[in-house]
């Protein structure tokens, strides 16, 4: 018998080596090594989004542990690739492409709208799926981009909402203030048509410019003008904190209803004693069963009770993880049309009885009597006062 | 009408933040000629220092600013002994040390960024928030404390310029250095004390403006640009001149705010357009300089 | 003299070849920064000549990039002009605001001049912010695509070679003009603008030409930056970046081409890739850079090359 000699001819070891990487890797998914899952975040850690994007990263990152641990998703870990984007929308594109290129499955957008906007200009080329839960009503209507998917509360919702709740205040005429940002002028765009096709009069709209030295001139019109209430719209958070000091120095007592924006938690800290009993649109309500199961495992995982940005974060990456469980595969047109087909999905946002689902062609997923209203007391998030639009 | 009583008041204070930082900027030009752009990262800096002092450590109000006021005099000591000096006793030209200090810029920029973060703080003064005064005229306690603050800064270093051997040699070596130094004038150390001065100056308006609302490392960068439009507009030769143009700048934009028939976002195009028409039609500034005597 | 001559050519047909091979073997997010970057030394040598060699310390290079940007993109959407129209169209008002700006300019030295570049700079971010559905506001215009060239779609490594066209002929005119008397001319302006004026330069028309022409320059590259993304927001074109440009020429050697370009690539891809490493502080690391640049090296990394040159030939 011939004994089994390695070869010295280098061009044989080569063959031979090739040979047995090319087995092995062969070998490997059917032994199961597991390669991870990659899920892209483009997130904003350091421009003007931070306040709001870092409690929300918290969540996404909370709710890739509590999969994994539970056995991951299709049988692999679920890899979280995070990128800054500084909120700038630019760089946001850029870095929606360098996450495509290293394999992500799908991306979340959690930095502003218009953010998610310009990385949608990247994401369609290779119909990449995206997530995200800004509140802007345009983000799915601008692009065609059939993988895009939007699961939080639009500015039409929250303001639906909110008007419910006033309904029995008798509000005729109101006050309408917001920002020069994108989303500000969106959520106002709303609130204005809404408002008005309740029959309530908007007798004065003031916007307040970002780097703004002073809100005097506005709230001084907003004064002239004897509102019966004060409609927020903007999501500036310095702004938001002159907007609240000119109110207490011009003597305002009408009731302040503002977006989802004033529930950002550094709020209770830059505006410490000026937003009392201020209503805000949330879409958190610490009852709801799924809520619940979110907190415990918040303060297992940091030790405090949780606000309700970080469950947006939560839902986005869940919202992922259901779609790519029914798609049986992490194949983007598959997962694309699981995204599509969600029905009846119950988040730990949304009001108690609500779940995320997309009508036919729409890729809006937030329930329209999913918002709550909430009121600010004692420097806190109080608890729900009204919910949905009824 | 009580509305423009009101106004003026804000206004006021407003143009009066204003004027400390072209003050800074005054205070450094004089004696050496260089534009401190950096002026605005050290009054977004004074109002960090007094966060750290009264919002962190618990001290009171007037310690935290009192203390930003010193810890900017030392960081702008610092910055002329390290990046400006080197640059002036080689002679490197008059660009040079205006370029390193926009390089500085970044530096403290960042390195806020860094500590802080991107968001923003709130800073509390020495009174609360509400409304103080007298019938029409009225408006917040913050703004009248620095109004008040600032007629009291603004005399002190009228006095010191105008009454003191320090600062006429201020003045002199504005005038001429070479004579100022043949004459024994310690040119280093006015150079040094300019920087420290200014930089104190600067950290003061940070400091004083920041309870108006809640601070933020981006508002370094307006506090410059409108500091130096104040200095342009006032004129750059007379201590008066830096809170003249703080005020009149202050006015046009906040009675632009309230009564133009425009969008309030325009209202912010009017400082850059003033600092436009005085440089190109009146770059001496609304007060001229005092003849020499 | 004809051997150096063959050898400037054959250089620059090296570099043509490289620059426009490379975009075929990136891979996309490679791709995007490579055009990125090509954008950013197209600016960093037009801005070099207006700055370096005239000396004119304006910040409003980035503002005239907007303006191309925008107006190409504004005139091809909303006035339905076709591409070429709507570039020509954009270059012509870049040009007339570039004019109207600089001749009210000649007047203002040093930073005096660098101020009310900034203030026109903000006032254009004003109107942008505030222009409604023309400009899209604060968030910019997007939705928007690059229309079909004689039938072709020009996407993806072929548009990077738009880009590497626009920066090509911008070092050539520029080169160009450098040799010539007129940059001689802006050269002396830089220098001592009493002497140049005695010497018989027409110091404001030379400043105005300058001016203009880098302005329309960076107008250009503008217009082969809105179809990166195809978006355009008032952020990209804002004060941050402009004190980046200024750095960028400073770091490498104002008043060289070669250092103006080392420059933009130092501190492009020091951004590109320390950002990923070390987070936010290259930043930091780029303002700490730039002190020592002008403490250190006041001549840039050009200067420190042409300085080794030198003492090579020095040595025996």
């Amino acid at each position: 018998m011939r004994e089994l000699r390695i070869p010295t001819n280098w061009t044989r070891r080569g063959f031979l080596a090739a040979a047995v990487l090319g087995i092995a890797t062969g070998i490997a998914p059917a032994t199961g090594f597991a390669e991870n899952i990659k899920i892209g975040v483009i997130t904003d850690k350091t421009g003007n989004a931070r306040f709001y994007a870092q409690p929300v990263l918290q969540g996404i990152m909370l709710a890739a542990k509590v999969v994994n641990a539970q056995g991951g998703l299709l049988g692999k870990k679920i890899e979280l690739v995070i990128e800054d984007d500084g909120n700038k929308p630019d760089v946001s594109a850029s870095k929606a492409q360098k996450l495509i290129d290293s394999g992500v499955v799908a991306i979340i957008s959690n930095s502003s709208s218009t953010s998610s906007q310009q990385a949608q200009n990247t994401t369609i080329k290779t119909l990449t799926p995206q997530v995200t839960h800004n509140g802007s009503d345009t983000l799915t209507r601008k692009l065609d981009n059939k993988c895009f998917f939007q699961i939080g509360p639009l500015g039409s919702i929250q303001i639906r909402t909110l008007m419910a709740y006033a309904k029995s205040k008798n509000y005729k005429r109101v006050a309408l203030m917001t920002d020069n940002t994108a989303l500000g002028q969106i959520l106002a765009k709303y609130f204005k048509i809404s408002l008005e096709k309740s029959g309530v009069k908007v007798v004065v709209e003031q916007v307040v410019p970002a780097g703004a030295k002073s809100v005097l001139p506005q709230m001084q019109k907003v004064r002239a003008a004897k509102p019966d209430a004060i409609f927020q719209a903007g999501i500036l958070g310095r702004e938001m904190v002159l907007f609240f000091r000119a109110y207490h120095q011009l003597g305002f007592k009408q009731q302040v209803l503002g977006s989802f924006n004033l529930s950002i938690p550094s709020y209770l800290r830059t505006g410490k004693d000026l937003m009392e009993g201020v209503a805000f649109i949330d879409a958190f309500d610490p009852a709801k069963p799924e809520a619940k199961t979110f907190i415990a495992h918040y303060k297992k995982e940091h030790g405090k009770t949780p606000f309700s940005l970080p469950g947006y974060g939560y839902d986005d990456l869940m919202f992922l993880v259901q779609a790519i469980k029914r798609a049986g595969s992490t194949d983007k047109v598959k997962v694309c049309a699981a995204l599509q087909a969600t029905k009846g999905y119950r988040g730990v946002m949304g009001a108690k009885t609500e779940s995320y689902g997309f009508a036919a062609g729409k890729r809006t997923g937030f329930p329209p009597q999913g918002a709550v209203v909430r009121l600010i007391k004692d420097n806190k998030h109080g608890p729900v006062v009204h919910s949905g639009t009824k | 009408m009580s509305d423009l009583p009101e106004l003026l008041v804000t206004a006021f204070a407003s143009g009066c933040t204003y004027g400390l930082v072209a003050l800074a900027y005054l205070m450094i030009l004089r004696p050496t000629g260089i534009i401190n752009f950096a002026v605005g990262e050290w009054a977004m800096m004074g109002a960090f220092a007094a966060l750290v002092l009264s919002g962190m450590l618990e001290l009171p109000s007037v310690v935290g600013i009192l203390g930003a006021a010193f810890a900017l005099a030392a960081v702008g000591w610092l910055t002329e002994w390290s990046v400006v000096r080197p640059l002036v006793v080689r002679d490197a030209g008059h660009l040079a040390p205006i370029l390193v200090l926009l390089g500085m810029l970044v530096v403290f920029h960042q390195a806020m960024l860094l500590i802080f973060g991107g968001g923003d703080e709130p800073l509390s003064g020495p009174f609360g928030f509400g409304r103080v005064g007298l019938g029409p005229v009225a408006g917040a306690p913050q703004d009248f404390f620095i109004i008040a603050t600032t007629l009291l800064v603004f005399g002190a270093v009228w006095l010191f310029f105008e009454r003191t051997v320090w600062g006429k040699s201020f003045e002199a070596v504005a005038i001429n250095r070479r004579a100022a130094a043949l004459m024994g004038i310690n040119l280093r150390l006015v150079t040094a004390l300019s920087f420290a001065g200014g930089a104190a100056i600067a950290g003061l308006a940070g400091v004083l403006d920041g309870p108006r609302a809640s601070i933020e490392v981006k508002t370094a960068l307006p506090f410059a640009i409108q500091g130096f439009s104040a200095l342009v507009i006032g004129g750059v030769n007379r201590v008066e001149g830096a809170l003249l143009g703080g005020i009149v700048l202050a006015l046009a934009e906040n009675l632009t705010q309230r009564y133009a028939p425009i969008p309030s976002g325009l209202s912010l195009g009017v400082t850059p357009l003033l600092l436009i028409i005085f440089l190109l039609v009146r770059p001496a500034g609304l007060l001229r300089a005092k003849e020499a005597s | 003299m004809a051997g150096l001559a063959s050898q400037s050519w054959l250089r620059w047909i090296a570099a043509t070849a490289f620059l426009c091979v490379l975009p075929f073997l990136l891979q996309p997010y490679e791709l995007d920064l490579y055009r990125k970057l090509l954008f950013w030394v197209a600016l960093a040598v037009s801005y070099n000549f207006l700055f370096g060699i005239t000396g004119q310390m304006a910040l409003s290079h980035f503002a005239f990039a907007g303006i191309g940007g925008y107006t190409v993109v504004i005139l091809l959407t909303q006035a339905d002009l076709g591409l070429g129209l709507a570039i020509l169209a954009a270059l012509l008002l870049a040009g007339i605001l570039a004019f109207i700006v600089s001749f009210a300019a000649t007047r203002l030295e040093g930073f005096y001049l660098a101020l009310a570049t900034l203030a026109f700079a903000q006032l254009l971010t004003v109107v942008l912010d505030e222009g409604g559905t023309v400009t899209g506001g604060t968030g910019g215009l997007t939705s928007y695509a690059l229309p079909t060239v004689f039938g072709f779609k020009i996407d993806g490594p072929w548009y990077a070679l738009v880009m590497v066209a626009v920066f090509l002929i911008t070092l050539a005119i520029l080169v160009r003009i450098d040799g010539s008397w007129f940059g001689r001319a802006c050269r002396a302006i830089r220098d001592n603008t009493e002497a140049a004026s005695a010497m018989g330069v027409d110091v404001a028309r030379t400043k105005i030409i300058a001016f203009t022409l880098t302005s329309v320059m960076a107008a250009a590259a503008g217009m082969v930056y809105a179809f990166f993304d195809n978006t355009v927001n008032p952020p990209v074109f804002g004060l941050e970046n402009a004190f980046l440009l200024l750095f960028m020429v400073i770091v490498g050697g104002s008043g060289s081409h070669a250092g103006a370009i080392i420059g933009a690539v130092l501190l492009k891809m020091t951004q590109d890739i320390l950002e990923p490493v070390v987070g936010h502080y290259h930043a930091l690391g780029l303002g700490v850079i730039v002190v020592a640049a002008i403490l250190f090296q006041p001549s840039g990394l050009i200067g420190t090359w042409n300085g080794f040159r030198a003492r090579k030939k020095r040595a025996p």
